[in-house]
């Protein structure tokens, strides 16, 4: 093959690709990325909302040979994620004193067993990342740790302290019915 | 972690309701059509900055280089200095002659267009010599600096140079000679040649070897002359008013010893004025020419290249001297602000793990 021909059969570049088209394909997997974050559907939403119009804001800086479309909308919905939290907190410190903390939703992922989402929400936001990224959105151990900010090794790491902790949770609570 | 368990994790994966999807289209709808910066930004660019920018400062140092005038030994000036220990220049003016205002000379032009080649090596500057003005009483200096081959050829020269010095009139002032059997021989002298003669002295004592450096120096003498002239032309009228009054006989004596005395005093001054004229003149007359003798091997630097190359190398020294001073200056600043950035981040961190951790 010529050079000028492995030109041609590489691909369009990405400002080529339309942003539209690019939300519409990672939508569900930024979703189900920020519901495992936060436990919250409703809340996932908001953020997703503003994960989006902040990538349409950066979508003229975004570099594919970087990383995927994927990564980096990830890593804009956890930095997204992070403020809300931040924000969420310094609230919760100033209405402690007056009311009590907010409940989290019960159910916060449709579909699966009780056992398993009580398992997964005994898990703190971290841990439930880790399994977001590494098994639901099967991002490879590169790519999560792009959207970590750490290295592809400490993602390893977390990932099975995390699916440890998740197993012995869910060991519990089998033991528990029994 | 089991495979039932993952894949009813992937089977439950959370689905975004219709609501924010159509929310998410809508933003597209907004979509901005410049091509982005970093697509329009190649990478690689800045791999050329490095040389780019050594290639500009090569540039500009070859531009000042060439085009500067103040380079030591840049154009005209170049033809009479050489990279000599004793760094001789073209036309200078001695210290005490900074009142006289009427100096003359200017480097450039051999002397006559006489033949200067007979044992000129390769790059050596070519004989430049200036004439005092025959118009005027001028006290001319010059020194010269010639490399000759080696002790036998120093004696040589020495002889030689002692023999134009009489062959013109002239006469040798002061003469050392140094030879060692087996080190470098030198010998320094000096020579009072008529003025009217100094081109023809300076041609010949040129032809003694390879000349490394030349330096004139011309003092106009001649406002000296002048107040001289002046001075004792008024002493002589002073003189015949005495005379003429020590003719009267009806002077009384005291009147005419006080007259008389005035007049011997008036007569020992015009003594004292003509002697320093005439010194002066005589001054003007003798050029004082110091001659070094060397057979020290001392590259002599080839006129206009040599030197061009030289104000090269001095603006890319500069260039150097500042990029470091900005280096020195701005690295620290540079520093702390990198450590800065990596507190903030390390900060960000940690505050981002408690948040992750708690939540």
């Amino acid at each position: 093959m010529t050079i000028s021909a492995r030109r041609q059969a590489v691909q369009p570049p990405a400002w080529s690709a339309s942003f539209a088209a690019t939300a519409e394909e990672h939508l569900d997997d930024v979703y189900a990325y920020l519901v495992y974050l936060t436990r919250d559907q409703s809340l996932a939403e908001d953020l997703a909302a503003d994960t989006f119009e902040k990538a349409l804001r950066l979508w003229g800086r975004f570099d594919a040979r970087r990383a995927s479309a994927r990564t980096w909308l990830c890593q804009i919905a956890r930095t997204t994620a992070l403020d809300w939290f931040r924000a969420e907190e310094r609230r919760r410190r100033r209405e402690e004193r007056s009311a009590p903390a907010e409940g989290v939703e019960a159910t916060f992922v449709d579909g699966l067993s009780p056992d398993l989402e009580a398992a997964l929400g005994s898990l703190s936001a971290g841990e439930r990342e880790v399994i977001a990224l590494r098994v639901l959105l099967e991002l490879d151990g590169e790519e999560a740790a792009r959207v970590l900010g750490i290295s592809p090794t400490n993602v390893s790491t977390r990932l099975s302290r995390a699916l440890e902790k998740l197993n012995t949770k869910l060991e519990e609570k089998v033991e528990a019915h029994v | 972690m089991s495979e039932s368990l993952i894949r009813e994790l992937r089977a439950a994966k959370p689905a975004p309701r219709q609501e924010l999807r159509e929310r998410v289209r809508s933003l597209s709808a907004s979509e901005p059509t410049r091509r982005p910066f970093l697509e329009r930004f190649e990478w690689r660019r800045l791999v050329l900055v490095a040389p780019a920018t050594l290639i500009v400062a090569l540039v500009a140092a070859g531009v000042i280089g060439l085009t500067r005038d103040d380079v030591s030994g840049g154009g005209d000036q170049a033809a009479s200095s050489a990279t000599t220990t004793v760094a001789l220049e073209g036309t200078r003016v001695s210290p005490d002659s900074q009142d006289s205002g009427a100096l003359q000379g200017s480097a450039g032009s051999d002397a006559g267009g006489q033949p200067l080649d007979r044992q000129r090596l390769k790059g050596a500057p070519p004989l430049t010599t200036i004439a005092p003005d025959p118009g005027r009483v001028q006290r001319f200096g010059a020194e010269l600096q010639v490399r000759v081959e080696n002790l036998n050829e120093l004696s040589r020269a020495t002889q030689r140079a002692q023999r134009i010095a009489a062959s013109l009139g002239g006469n040798v002032s002061s003469l050392s000679y140094d030879a060692p059997s087996g080190g470098i021989g030198s010998a320094n002298i000096v020579l009072r040649v008529p003025v009217e003669r100094v081109q023809t002295a300076m041609t010949q004592l040129s032809q003694l070897g390879t000349i490394l450096g030349q330096r004139y120096g011309i003092e106009d003498l001649q406002p000296a002359v002048d107040d001289y002239t002046r001075q004792i032309e008024q002493t002589q009228r002073r003189i015949a008013r005495l005379r003429r009054l020590l003719r009267n006989p009806s002077l009384a004596d005291e009147e005419r010893a006080v007259l008389q005395s005035r007049l011997a005093s008036a007569r020992q001054e015009l003594t004292q004025l003509r002697a320093g004229l005439s010194g002066t003149r005589q001054e003007g007359r003798f050029a004082t020419i110091g001659l070094t003798l060397t057979t020290e091997e001392i590259e002599a630097v080839t006129p206009g290249g040599g030197s061009k190359l030289d104000g090269i190398k001095d603006v890319l020294v500069w260039e150097g001297i500042v990029a470091l001073y900005a280096l020195v200056v701005a690295g620290p600043i540079i520093l702390l602000g990198v450590l800065i950035w990596l507190a903030l981040r390390l900060r960000r961190r940690r505050e981002e793990t408690r948040l992750l951790a708690q939540t």
